[in-house]
């Protein structure tokens, strides 16, 4: 294993893996090794030493990290300026049981977000620029350092979610928000999926810019009878009791303030940690949610993002059952935990339209021709 | 202005390529020398060419075979929306066939239950706020052209608007896109669950400037109206006070909806064009939109207004709808009023970060004494994206070329400051011989070898965007000196 700290290394790197036409995995915190594809046995490029703020400029409202920043470092380095990123990254450490430390790029290259995605949007909405190092070894740069820009190709939009297959990342610029002081969490309890999910989607088609949506059944959160639709509001202290009166205009006075906000746990998997099997991670249209979750008929699931999101366990003799469900509501079904043959098998995602693959793959190829970076993860 | 050299051979095909074209849209082939007159030209006005023929299909099976027929024959395409590109993004070509989506303008699906409007490229961008208003709810993305301008031009651009501060551009508020490729087979990006299941294409896509494909159905996002919004109007003694109050607004935390900058030249030209209520004798004028629920509005409201005093100026709040839609509408009508200054304008686009701003401000200053042209600003305050509005009299000789001097020296300044050579219109022609001032040349040969992923014969939209010409096969191998032009022997065009 080789270990970089600096974009004239990875340049270095990348240059004598493509003499020797050598690919390998890139690897920071290590906690989403588990994700996709398995690339085999390669070597392996530690990029952990790419780490820490470069530049907080919190009156532009925007950031520069190098990728291997934890996102511990980051939320808190923002917090002191009463800001947050413009994507609310989310943690699969504990889910995918790492002990690694879970880093910025490690979030973007997985398209790792929160449930604060259905309000602040995912990674890529708020990536603005980025260095990295092609597949010919060449430094070079996506995007810029600015809030609004269309000058060129939109190169930072490609890398999120590209699971570092297209460079190996250097640096990092995201917008950055001021963070509402205060959150508190609305519970719906006692309501089957259909009437969770319906009020959920009440309240993200109003204004009330919420910062969580989520439902879980009973089996999920006991001492809810059926189940519980979750709403995080966010704001100051008046606009946030004003919010909350608007919601219970909305959905009624049975929604109950609580306590606990369990959003993170819902965010990072966790709930699914100790479950056997497959866990999926399914997008469909917020709509169809109440309607995939009774065909999917499964025992340990949750909605998030107002139902955009299904968390699913599911037994792996199941997964092709899966898939055909995410098939049919034109979603998309990603295997986010299973054994290093199940996605091997199944891959990250459904196989693509043949169409949209090989543009995929030439796309891939503008980046890196001699497919030397995470060969196979995606 | 250099474009790729015109192919004689195809332009020798003409009558044969109409012929084609007339088998693939009966109906929608437009050919006669008055009839392509209105298509020589986009909002860069100042740049006109013929286009060898202009095709209007309605619907995608017709866009998937003229793109077939352009592909296997090697003709050009150059795709147009409405038209009202202001980099030239639609500037059509003798070799080319201009492909007009216009007559796609079928909104195809209202799905508020995923909050959601599935449309054709040719409805316009308020026309999808139209649809959807008496249910409460809006379409964010605001260009000031959004009367004419289509979805399926805000897509090829980015567009942005007014309100991107809070709301993103075009891109933040797509959720699917179909589009045809060159050969004509139709890909659909994304979809109404917001996944692609593999690399961010529809990110890619979009913001392409008509390099990549055809988009002919577009799924956008709504949002609900907020409850309230309120409009401040600040005016200030000094530029210099205006900056240090946008910047101060942006440090406290406040996120207005919108906030804009215009300059007092600015001001008094609109004053005097539609009478919005602009205060006299300012050097520079804020309007600020607040918008949320009461109480948040409420606190923004008071917070900006505190922070303008502080900076020295004077905060004055619109009291009703009427006034809050005057004094937008002032702003709006910025390009029009420059014609009370002089008789032609031209309105450059460029983001610089936000603390650059009186450094910048200063030197446009002296650049329009260099140039001996005057020019005015308007800009997009929020998120640093200035329109310098150059004024001249295409008249008078020199001038023009003047002006367009004095534009290209104010782009290359926002790049020196770490900004960039466009926030939202776009770089097409106009803007296409600066991008070696912002990118090296490895930079610029990745984004050629990204378009030879789509485009490998280099057909759509030929001569837009990149400075180069090089063939996809060269891809790797470009070199580009400086600033310097690529193939300074080509002619004028």
């Amino acid at each position: 294993m080789e270990t970089i700290a600096s974009e004239a290394q990875a340049v270095e790197f990348v240059r004598a893996a493509r003499e020797a036409r050598a690919p390998f995995e890139i690897v920071a915190g290590g906690t989403r090794r588990q994700v996709g594809k398995p690339t085999g046995d390669l070597p392996r490029l530690d990029v952990s030493g790419l780490s820490g703020i470069v530049k907080y400029e919190p009156a532009e409202l925007i950031v520069t990290a190098a990728p291997s920043t934890p996102l511990t470092e980051i939320t808190s380095v923002l917090a002191e300026k009463g800001q947050r990123l413009g994507f609310d990254p989310a943690d699969w450490s504990r889910l995918l049981g790492s002990n690694g430390v879970a880093t910025l790029g490690g979030a973007a290259s997985a398209d790792a977000s929160g449930s604060g995605r259905l309000r602040h949007g995912a990674a890529r909405d708020s990536l603005l620029a980025f260095r990295g190092v092609n597949g010919q070894g060449e430094a070079f740069r996506g995007g810029a350092k600015v809030v609004k820009n269309v000058t060129g190709f939109d190169l930072p939009k490609l890398v999120c979610g590209a699971y570092g297959t297209l460079c190996v990342l250097t640096e990092l610029t995201f917008r950055v928000f001021p963070k509402p002081p205060l959150a508190v969490t609305l519970c719906l309890a006692d309501v089957e999926p259909e009437v969770g999910f319906a009020a959920l989607r009440k309240i993200a088609l109003s204004a009330l810019e919420p910062a969580g949506l989520a439902y879980l059944p009973a089996t999920m959160m006991p001492g809810v009878g059926q189940g519980a639709a979750l709403i995080k509001l966010e704001g100051a202290r008046q606009p946030l009791e004003e919010k909350i009166a608007l919601a219970h205009g909305l959905l009624g006075q049975s929604v109950q303030r609580i306590e606990e906000d369990l959003f993170p746990a819902i965010a990072s998997g966790e709930k699914f940690a100790d479950l056997p099997g497959h866990v999926w991670r399914m997008m469909v249209a917020p709509a169809d949610a109440p309607r995939v979750v009774k065909e999917l008929n499964a025992q340990h699931w949750l909605g998030d993002w107002a139902g955009g999101l299904i968390w699913l366990a599911a037994a792996p003799a199941d997964a092709s059952r899966v898939r055909a469900i995410a098939a049919a509501a034109k979603g998309q079904a990603m295997l986010l935990r299973g054994s290093s043959d199940a996605r091997a098998a199944l891959g990250l995602y459904a196989p693509q339209d043949p169409a949209l693959a090989t543009l995929g793959r030439a796309v891939k190829a503008a980046f890196d021709p001699l497919g030397l970076f995470n060969p196979g993860r995606f | 202005m250099l474009l790729p050299p015109t192919n004689a051979k195809i332009v020798a095909r003409r009558a044969e390529i109409v012929a084609a074209l007339r088998e693939i849209v009966p109906d929608g082939v437009v050919a006669d020398e008055s009839g392509l007159a209105t298509f020589d030209a986009d909002a860069l006005s100042a740049y006109h060419q013929m286009p060898l023929v202009c095709v209007l299909p309605s619907n995608r099976q017709q866009v998937s075979e003229i793109l077939r027929y352009a592909q296997k024959e090697g003709v050009p395409i150059v795709p147009r929306g409405a038209g009202t590109s202001l980099s030239g993004g639609a500037l059509p070509r003798e070799d080319g066939i201009l492909i007009g989506m216009g007559r796609m303008k079928r909104i195809l699906e209202i799905d508020y239950e995923n909050g959601c409007v599935v449309v054709e490229p040719g409805v316009t961008n308020l026309n999808i706020t139209k649809a959807v208003e008496a249910n409460g709810f809006y379409y964010a993305p605001d260009p000031s052209s959004q009367v004419a301008c289509t979805i399926g031009g805000n897509v090829a651009e980015n567009s942005g608007g007014l309100h991107c501060l809070k709301y993103g551009l075009t891109t933040n508020n797509l959720l699917g896109v179909t589009l045809v490729l060159l050969g004509g087979e139709i890909v659909t990006l994304g979809g109404k669950c917001g996944a692609q299941g593999g690399l961010d294409l529809l990110g890619l896509v979009t913001g392409s400037e008509g390099l990549l494909g055809v988009v002919v159905e577009v799924i956008v996002k709504i949002l609900r109206k907020a409850p309230v919004t309120r409009t401040l109007m600040a005016s200030f003694d000094t530029v210099t006070a205006a900056g240090a109050c946008v910047a101060a607004v942006i440090a406290d935390g406040v996120v207005p909806a919108a906030m804009e900058f215009m300059d007092g030249r600015a001001a008094e030209a609109i004053e005097s064009y539609n009478q919005p209520g602009y205060p006299l004798g300012s050097a520079a004028i804020l309007i600020v939109d607040a918008d949320g629920v009461e109480a948040d509005v409420s606190h923004a409201i008071s917070r900006v207004t505190e922070i303008v005093t502080q900076c020295g100026g004077q905060a004055v709040e619109a009291t009703d709808e009427k006034q809050r839609a005057r004094i937008w509408s002032g702003r709006k009508a910025a390009f029009a009023a420059m014609g009370k200054l002089a008789p032609d304008m031209i309105c450059m686009d460029g983001t610089i970060p936000r603390h650059a701003l009186p450094f910048v401000l200063d030197e446009m200053a002296k650049l329009s004494e260099k140039y001996e042209l005057g020019f005015c600003n308007v800009f997009h305050a929020g998120d640093g994206n200035l329109h310098p509005l150059i004024i001249f009299d295409i008249m008078k000789p020199g001038e023009f070329e003047r002006a367009e001097a004095f534009g290209a020296d104010i782009l290359r300044l926002c790049v020196k400051v770490g900004g960039v050579l466009s926030g939202e219109h776009g770089v097409g022609v106009e803007k296409r011989d600066l991008m070696t001032d912002m990118f090296t040349s490895e930079e610029l040969a990745l984004q050629g070898r990204v378009k030879c992923a789509f485009d490998a014969q280099g057909l759509f939209n030929p001569g837009k965007v990149f400075p180069t010409l090089s063939a996809c096969v060269e891809q790797g191998h470009i070199h580009v000196h400086g600033a310097q032009l690529p193939h300074p022997h080509l002619p004028r065009f």
